[in-house]
């Protein structure tokens, strides 16, 4: 009866959150195929762990750190670089599409250049809904941090994707 | 709070926008117009994140939870991948010898079904720049474009691009740089698919439209409202 109930949590749980950890998973490593792999090891272990998980109402969080922590391992495992730069590294486009039409199409480019350290916290804002504070507590950064690091993100978005004279007014 | 501060909490978090930042919005023209266009940039983004999710991965979730067995995504996509690989190397060795670009044009529509039912960077004025581009210059608007998307073409990168050619009736245009001396139009015909690729701009352009009446229509419509630089 209990192990039904817990099954039956488990399951309701993956049907909820599946889709956003999938998608997660996939801006992070770009790949569909090790953003499944993930998926899969992030609800395996969930599964092991489910009764360790106190608070329900903070399941998400939950599944985003195993995820993270599994992609950790998975890169040590395979020997992949983790594909993060410098994050004061950030190179904000100086013109707007007029000169190039193809970097107005490819918004995914845009966000797979990113480097990791202003992906993750736009991701967990734009995909998850999370705030600024939410995302320092999964990040383990100051809100500051991730304050500057999403407008810095945006910011770089915007010179991307907006005709430079109305670029004017940006902080 | 000033148009700085707002500015750069909008720009952090364009979704919540506490009250003194409301407060400034409504009294500052400049800055809602701001927010207007983070707001746009925003729909924009959370748009392309939201990529698809493989079929059925809940239920494979659940099923490894009841077996222990985890399923291997990859090894039957490469299985798929390779059956596929296989399949099409016997059957097209001819075809990729002699591109025709026509029949091209209709295997890519074929299997990019969602370019009919997506809308993606559906500007008129992106459409002038890719145009201008490739070599070719509007000089009126073919229909209400839906969707422009760079996809691989043989011999490199080219255009696709899904329009209302008029009467509700979609159209393609596949713009595909060539650098081989080819000069005459090529056509071809696969169910209902009907396409025409004739050579203009860097290469060719191939229309693509589902009946043939639709297509002669297409074709002149673009004849008349393209010129190509060579």
């Amino acid at each position: 009866m209990i192990l039904n109930l817990r099954s039956r949590r488990f399951d309701q749980t993956v049907r909820a959150y599946s889709a956003d950890l999938y998608r997660y998973a996939y801006w992070l490593t770009h790949d569909r195929f090790t953003a499944e792999e993930l998926v899969q090891e992030t609800f395996a272990r969930a599964w092991k762990n489910w009764d360790s998980l106190k608070n329900a109402s903070a399941t998400k969080s939950w599944l985003i750190s195993i995820l993270r922590n599994e992609r950790a391992r998975l890169y040590e495992r395979k020997q992949l670089a983790l594909d993060d730069n410098d994050p004061e590294d950030l190179d904000i486009p100086a013109h707007g599409p007029g000169s190039q039409p193809g970097a107005h199409l490819e918004l995914e480019q845009f966000v797979g250049t990113l480097p990791l350290s202003y992906r993750e916290p736009l991701l967990l804002q734009v995909l998850g809904g999370y705030d600024c504070k939410e995302i320092a507590g999964l990040l383990g950064l100051t809100e500051g941090a991730v304050m500057t690091r999403l407008t810095r993100a945006r910011q770089a978005l915007r010179a991307l994707l907006e005709p430079p004279d109305r670029l004017g007014a940006t902080p | 709070m000033n148009c700085l501060e707002f500015r750069r909490l909008k720009l952090a978090d364009p979704r919540h926008v506490d009250a003194a930042g409301q407060a400034h919005l409504e009294a500052c023209a400049s800055c809602r117009e701001f927010a207007l266009e983070m707001d746009g940039l925003e729909e924009r983004l959370a748009a392309q994140l939201n990529v698809a999710v493989p079929e059925g991965l809940a239920e494979r979730l659940i099923l490894r939870r009841k077996t222990g067995t985890p399923f291997s995504a990859k090894f039957f996509a490469m299985a798929a991948s390779v059956f596929v690989a296989v399949a099409v190397g016997l059957t097209s060795w001819k075809f990729l010898a002699t591109p025709n670009y026509a029949r091209f044009a209709i295997d890519h529509v074929m299997n990019e079904p969602e370019s009919f039912t997506t809308v993606r960077d559906a500007d008129p004025q992106l459409l002038h720049q890719v145009m201008q581009n490739f070599g070719g210059e509007m000089l009126a608007p073919i229909g209400t474009v839906r969707y422009i998307k760079l996809c691989p073409v043989p011999g490199g990168t080219g255009w696709h691009i899904v329009f209302d050619a008029g009467d509700g009736k979609l159209a393609t245009l596949i713009l595909i740089p060539a650098r081989h001396g080819k000069t005459g139009s090529e056509y071809a015909r696969l169910g209902n698919w009907n396409a025409v690729a004739r050579p203009g701009g860097q290469g060719f352009y191939a229309v693509i439209t589902s009946s043939p009446d639709s297509l002669a229509k297409t074709d002149a419509l673009i004849r008349r409202q393209l010129r190509w630089r060579s």
